[in-house]
């Protein structure tokens, strides 16, 4: 049945199907990182290599496919190793914020009252705050790491999926054939794991598919802004960093070292815009009321 | 022994204030209900919304508690069994909800549905058994066995309903309690569903309860039908006594406002409306506020009154009321 309601929708939809390809590409891509880019640096490939320490960066050629930027970090390197930490970042980060989302939701819904008040105040707390800002609060005060930015970005995406998920099971469990399964003799683990969350979890799901993307973009602007992956590792965001001084190319010639932007640039770009395509399509999948 | 006896039945919902101080609303829903549903019968029960009649349903069905008074279903009392104890009477009593589209969890399929009550009570584990007791339930509500793998959103409201009225026989109950099971079926489908229940009643023995607000539909299937107003049981008779000589003023006004088939008879007939009467607010009488025959003879508290053989009346006018007309549908 899943499988069919898969196939159709992607037959149906070019633009979800052109999502598919997107993220089946960047997965390649992060799965064959070490064949399409051997690293020198067996212990820590996410460090770049650097065929040397000057400043101006070289256009594509055929030693450095994409070129390479300021002080010759290898693009084609960072691009390819940025993919896999890409989705790394997206899919750890995500991962924990949907659990943190599911317990504190599931558990503000279930005990209600005074719990549910609590927990849900809090979640109002984290949102009164611009994420991005608040994940830069954090981020700073851990100290600039891959690790803890993908702390502070869990830290400001939970929230989002606690309110979501308790708003589905305190609408679920209003439903009649959850008191229908209770009147069948069904008890609370069952009804919830059987019942309730099957029916709740799906938007979270969807929601979850879109944020990967989004993830990885609020990721990149900490990286950027220098709270994330230091100067030398294979992240978009470290690199577009790197591409800080070049942006406005030479007098006379703007385009002269577009490669260092729109290389890293296209790379988040399409990232996040094949995630933002399934997530479309992840829902149509997931619903059964759907053709 | 009668399937189930229900005894002074009181349910109060209270709810606290924010901020207070112990101040609560208390909102009386269910006031001193006493009702039996004897064997293979079906129970009326009938009222308008707000009533008490889904809350006394669900009290039986034990989704709620009551405030006070005893629901004894077979013999037992329901609010002195244990957790294991009362889930065998589950077995005994099913339950058949108003809305087909909520009743039915739309991410299994009918095979799953209908599995769930099997899988609860550990009945039927053997793969084959299981299919054939499933096969057998779909088509004892006129569905058929291809039918098993599909999701509720392919079916229509009634062939959903019927899917909910298999899920209820699953466990074989002996009641059944129908809680508004055709008010959200068009009319068409709605007779269809009404013989589907009479039959199944007939089949199986079942003694149901019979939830309505429908008097046509109460009295195509029901033996006996209580009239319900603000939680209360104001008429209770049989089914035929009761159509034929309604004796309480609210009974009397709402069949007046029942149409009958016959153009020529609806014609001539008249609704009674229930104009509101100022003052009549601390009467003793619940419907006091909208009965046109309030007077000083009914100062006293109504109780149910076996006005004439097997048909009880909760008012304390009734003697001195003075007959307008016959409303009889």
């Amino acid at each position: 049945m899943l499988q069919n309601r898969i196939f159709k929708r992607f037959a149906k939809n070019k633009t979800s199907l052109a999502g598919l390809l997107l993220v089946c590409f960047f997965a390649l891509v992060a799965l064959l990182a070490p064949l399409l880019a051997p690293a020198d640096n067996a212990r820590n490939p996410y460090q770049m290599p650097q065929s040397s320490y000057a400043i101006e960066p070289q256009t594509p050629s055929s030693s450095h496919w994409f070129g390479t930027t300021e002080q010759q970090y290898d693009l084609f390197y960072g691009v390819v190793w940025g993919t896999r930490l890409a989705f790394k970042i997206g899919i750890t980060v995500t991962f924990f914020a949907f659990l943190i989302g599911l317990f504190v939701g599931a558990a503000a819904a279930y005990f209600g009252g005074k719990t549910d008040e609590i927990i849900m105040r809090l979640t109002d707390v984290v949102f009164a705050v611009p994420s991005l800002v608040l994940a830069m609060v954090i981020a700073a005060m851990l100290g600039p790491d891959i690790k803890n930015m993908m702390i502070a970005l869990t830290a400001v995406a939970w929230p989002s999926y606690a309110r979501l998920v308790r708003g589905d099971i305190l609408s679920v469990k209003q439903r009649d054939f959850v008191t229908a399964a209770r009147a069948l003799g069904a008890r609370g683990p069952r009804i919830m794991l059987r019942h309730i969350l099957p029916n709740s979890i799906y938007p979270s799901v969807v929601v979850a598919s879109l944020d990967i993307g989004y993830i990885v973009l609020t990721a990149a602007s900490l990286s950027f802004l220098g709270l994330g992956a230091q100067p030398g590792t294979a992240d978009w965001g470290q690199l577009i960093a790197m591409a800080r001084n070049w942006v406005l190319g030479t007098s006379g010639n703007t385009l002269a070292y577009w490669h260092t932007v729109f290389i890293p640039g296209g790379a988040i770009f399409f990232f996040v815009l094949g995630w933002n395509l399934l997530g479309d399509a992840f829902r149509d999948i997931l619903d059964p009321r759907q053709g | 022994m009668n399937p189930i006896e229900i005894k002074n039945v009181c349910k109060t919902y209270v709810r606290k204030r924010f901020l207070s101080f112990g101040k609560q609303d208390q909102t009386p829903v269910l006031q001193d209900v006493s009702l039996t549903l004897k064997d293979n019968q079906v129970l009326g029960l009938v009222g308008e919304s707000g009533c008490g009649k889904t809350t006394l349903s669900k009290i039986i069905l034990g989704l709620e508690k009551a405030s006070s008074g005893h629901v004894i279903v077979d013999g037992k009392d329901v609010g002195s069994l244990s957790k294991a104890g009362f889930k065998k009477i589950r077995r005994f009593m099913q339950v058949v909800f108003q809305d087909p589209y909520s009743s039915l969890d739309p991410r299994m399929t009918v095979s799953q549905i209908l599995s769930e009550p099997l899988d609860i009570h550990g009945l039927y584990k053997d793969k084959q058994t299981r299919r054939k007791v499933l096969e057998e339930l779909v088509k004892s509500v006129g569905l058929s066995a291809e039918h098993l793998t599909r999701y509720p959103h392919e079916f229509s409201g009634g062939q959903r309903q019927r899917i909910a009225i298999a899920r209820a026989l699953a466990l074989d109950p002996k009641i059944l309690i129908a809680d508004e099971p055709v008010s959200a079926l068009d009319v068409s489908v709605q007779a269809q569903i009404l013989n589907l229940l009479k039959e199944i009643k007939q089949k199986r023995r079942l003694s149901m309860l019979f939830v309505s607000h429908d008097f046509a539909v109460a009295r195509f299937l029901c033996d006996e039908v209580a009239v319900m107003y603000k939680g209360r049981i104001l008429e209770y008779a049989p089914s035929e006594e009761l159509f034929s000589n309604p004796q309480h003023p609210y009974t009397e006004a709402l069949f007046s406002a029942v149409p009958v088939p016959d153009p020529a008879h609806q014609k001539k007939r008249q609704a009674l409306t229930l104009s509101s009467r100022p003052g009549m607010e601390g009467h003793p009488c619940p419907f006091a506020p909208r009965c046109a025959y309030a007077c000083a003879a009914c100062q006293t508290p109504p109780l149910l009154k076996e006005v004439r053989p097997g048909h009880f009346c909760a008012c304390a006018a009734l003697p001195f009321k003075t007959k307008k007309s016959s409303f009889a549908v």
